[in-house]
């Protein structure tokens, strides 16, 4: 086996490939070759900064939670993979005894062991561990890189599961990143009829017409939260059953209580600042619940069928490729806004 | 059946006036209630003080009053369920019956509802008032007409704890201590929380409340740092609470209600306070607890009939 290189993050804007021993699995592990990894917003925010919402990184981590790669060794209680399967790698090992674990809530987990936090290795890295149960098969029609892709495919699964979009219902999502996004082709693909999607950058809304949606609105900067609303519900020309916030911003949450639909639902999947001044009365008073999505929870295995299945296009979602060694030009990238989705390609 | 139909009617704020109104003629599917009990609250103090209430604006004189009880006096040809002399609690409440939200029985979000004593909706604050029959329950022997009338604000209890999913072995935090905090209590306890914390500025007011069944109790004081309240609940709890109930509408309740529920709980906000508020929202939803705001009640008094929860939460008095 060659060495293990991994791409550790030691400070905001310090990335730095080290070598590293390779792991030793458990008897229900399975030792991975790794083959692509996504990069994504939050490794981007906790890059520049070292912090995303709750998290904070505070010692050398090897960064990256989007992987996928091939099976090389197995643990001797492993039932489901032999050496050679492909597989995606859902970045987490929960506790499986706590009673989120037990409720199944795994993702509220208070030990999740999450990739690529505190004390957690991330998958970048040449040779990754990982449990069996939290590996998933790639079907043979689905590529390295969008089994790769699939992480935050799933994120928008199961924030769409909280939303309960149901056939028929009309949406608004606000922020076309790669989360709002993904949410409109999942929308789209659990039957969601009208998608009005919003962003403050122009290229982005020109994607997001290409990955399927309905109408898109780019946010001026000199509109007010009511011009914002006033438009977004003449251009729809309804009040939409569910809004995601799928960019965190205080202005968005404001927005997403003044158009939502009597009953309906707001879903924040977007993290935002930890204080925000909203008038949440207007949504309380017309029982439209606000609902927040974590992670994600159970969705692997629909994210991978759906690819599989072409009910969700992710080829045209991934827009860049970099090579290992060039990690950091890739972050870089990331930091213009102009990238949907970069693939890192460790090994082929 | 005398003429007197004395009658309470709001003109403009602070300009409450007894009046004789003429007795309503009644339709085929309504009743006319001799009225016997009725409540007064928050709201209609609102209308009382400031002549509005949220989006509520008083404009011309209406008759107070929404949470009643009456005896049936007389019955429209169409009316089935009650007869002449039946002592009924009075859901103030009739929608539409025709709109999206009547059929898919959120009927308490119809646009077109006319609720009692909300502009400009006549109340039922008078010695008679006619209602949709099938709005009206007949109470049972063991219920009195006071408590009948109290049927109303014990309805925004119960849809509270049902928004939050309130279930046997529960954990509840109930945010405030008036009325509305305790009728939540209440009905918390008769949905089979397993323990109960409520939470009130007035230690008076925390003294009903353990009167009624509060099994913890914490009196806030003004200097009272948030960090320190939210330990504190945690402690008396003997963990997080599964659901939160703020019936207070002020931002430090409201603060507390997201910073102290569990992880994938629900906190519900019935209490109407700022319009804006500043609030930690990021934690909440990265720790999936669901907000969800209530208005009013629905599908509630109709339980009456079968003597049971209601029965059971006024037994508990």
């Amino acid at each position: 086996m060659a060495e293990n290189c991994a791409v550790v993050l030691h400070g905001p804007n310090d990335l730095r490939i080290e070598k590293l021993p390779i792991p030793t699995i458990n008897n229900n592990e399975v030792l991975i070759k790794v083959s692509c990894v996504g990069i994504c917003g939050s490794d981007l925010k906790i890059y520049s900064t070292g912090r995303c919402g709750q998290e904070s990184v505070t010692e050398p981590l090897i960064i990256g939670h989007e992987g996928s790669g091939t099976v090389i060794e197995v643990g001797s209680a492993v039932k489901n993979f032999r050496v050679g399967d492909r597989v995606a790698i859902e970045p987490t090992q929960p506790c499986r005894s706590c009673e989120f674990c037990r409720g199944g809530r795994y993702n509220l987990c208070e030990n999740p062991h999450y990739c690529a936090t505190t004390g957690v290795s991330g998958n970048l890295c040449t040779y990754y561990k990982h449990v069996e149960d939290f590996c998933h098969k790639i079907p043979n029609n689905v590529s390295m890189e969008e089994g790769a892709a699939v992480q935050p495919l799933a994120i928008a699964i199961h924030a769409c599961n909280r939303a309960g979009i149901k056939l028929g219902m009309n949406l608004v999502i606000l922020g076309a990143g790669p989360i709002g996004v993904l949410c409109a082709m999942t929308a789209k693909a659990m039957g969601a009829a009208n998608i009005l999607i919003t962003d403050i950058v122009e290229s982005r809304l020109k994607t997001a017409v290409k990955l399927g949606v309905d109408y898109t609105l780019l946010i001026k900067k000199e509109y007010t939260d009511q011009q914002v609303a006033d438009k977004i519900l003449e251009l729809l020309g309804t009040a939409p059953n569910i809004t995601i916030d799928a960019c965190g911003f205080a202005s968005a949450q404001r927005v997403s209580m003044m158009i939502t639909r009597t009953g309906g639902t707001i879903l924040v999947v977007g993290i935002g600042a930890e204080t925000v001044e909203i008038p949440l009365s207007r949504a309380l008073l017309r029982e439209v619940n606000i609902i927040g999505a974590y992670r994600l929870l159970n969705s692997y295995p629909a994210a991978l069928s759906a690819v599989s299945s072409g009910a969700i296009d992710l080829k045209s979602f991934i827009t860049h490729h970099f090579t290992m060694k060039d990690t950091k030009s890739a972050f870089e990238l990331a930091k213009t806004g102009e990238a949907m989705k970069i693939i890192i390609h460790v090994s082929d | 059946m005398a003429q007197d139909n004395l009658t309470a009617v709001l003109h403009k704020p602070l300009d409450l006036r007894l009046e004789q109104t003429e007795i309503p003629q009644i339709n085929d599917d309504e009743v006319l209630l001799r009225m016997d009990c009725v409540g007064i609250c928050g709201s209609d103090v609102h209308y009382w003080q400031h002549g509005s209430c949220g989006h509520f604006v008083l404009k011309k004189p209406m008759i107070m009053g929404h949470e009643a009880s009456g005896v049936v006096a007389k019955i429209g040809s169409k009316v089935r369920n009650l007869q002449v002399g039946d002592r009924v609690a009075i859901e103030p409440g009739v929608p539409c019956r025709y709109c999206e939200f009547c059929k898919s029985g959120r009927y308490h979000l119809c646009p077109d509802i006319l609720f009692c004593a909300t502009p400009p909706v006549h109340g039922n604050l008078a010695r008679y008032y006619k209602h949709a029959a099938d709005f009206c329950y007949k109470l049972p022997d063991h219920v009195t007409m006071e408590e009948g009338a109290l049927l109303e604000p014990l309805s925004v209890g119960i849809h509270a704890c049902k928004r939050g999913g309130v279930g046997a072995g529960d954990v509840v935090l109930v945010l405030g201590a008036g009325p509305i905090g305790l009728v939540t209590m209440l009905a918390a306890k008769a949905m089979g929380a397993s323990k109960i914390l409520i939470t009130d500025i007035l230690e008076s007011r925390l003294e009903t409340a353990k009167k009624l069944g509060a099994h913890h109790t914490i009196h806030v004081t003004k200097d009272a740092n948030e960090a320190d309240l939210v330990k504190l609940v945690h402690e008396k709890l003997g963990g997080h609470p599964d659901v939160s109930i703020d019936a207070s509408g002020v931002q430090s309740t409201v603060r507390l209600a997201l910073l102290a529920t569990k992880s994938g709980g629900v906190a519900v906000l019935v209490g109407m306070g700022n319009p804006e508020l500043t609030l930690p929202l990021a934690g909440a939803m990265a720790r999936e607890v669901d907000i969800r705001g209530i208005f009013r009640y629905v599908n509630m008094l109709v339980w009456i009939n079968e003597m049971n929860l209601v029965s059971k939460i006024i037994y508990l008095d």
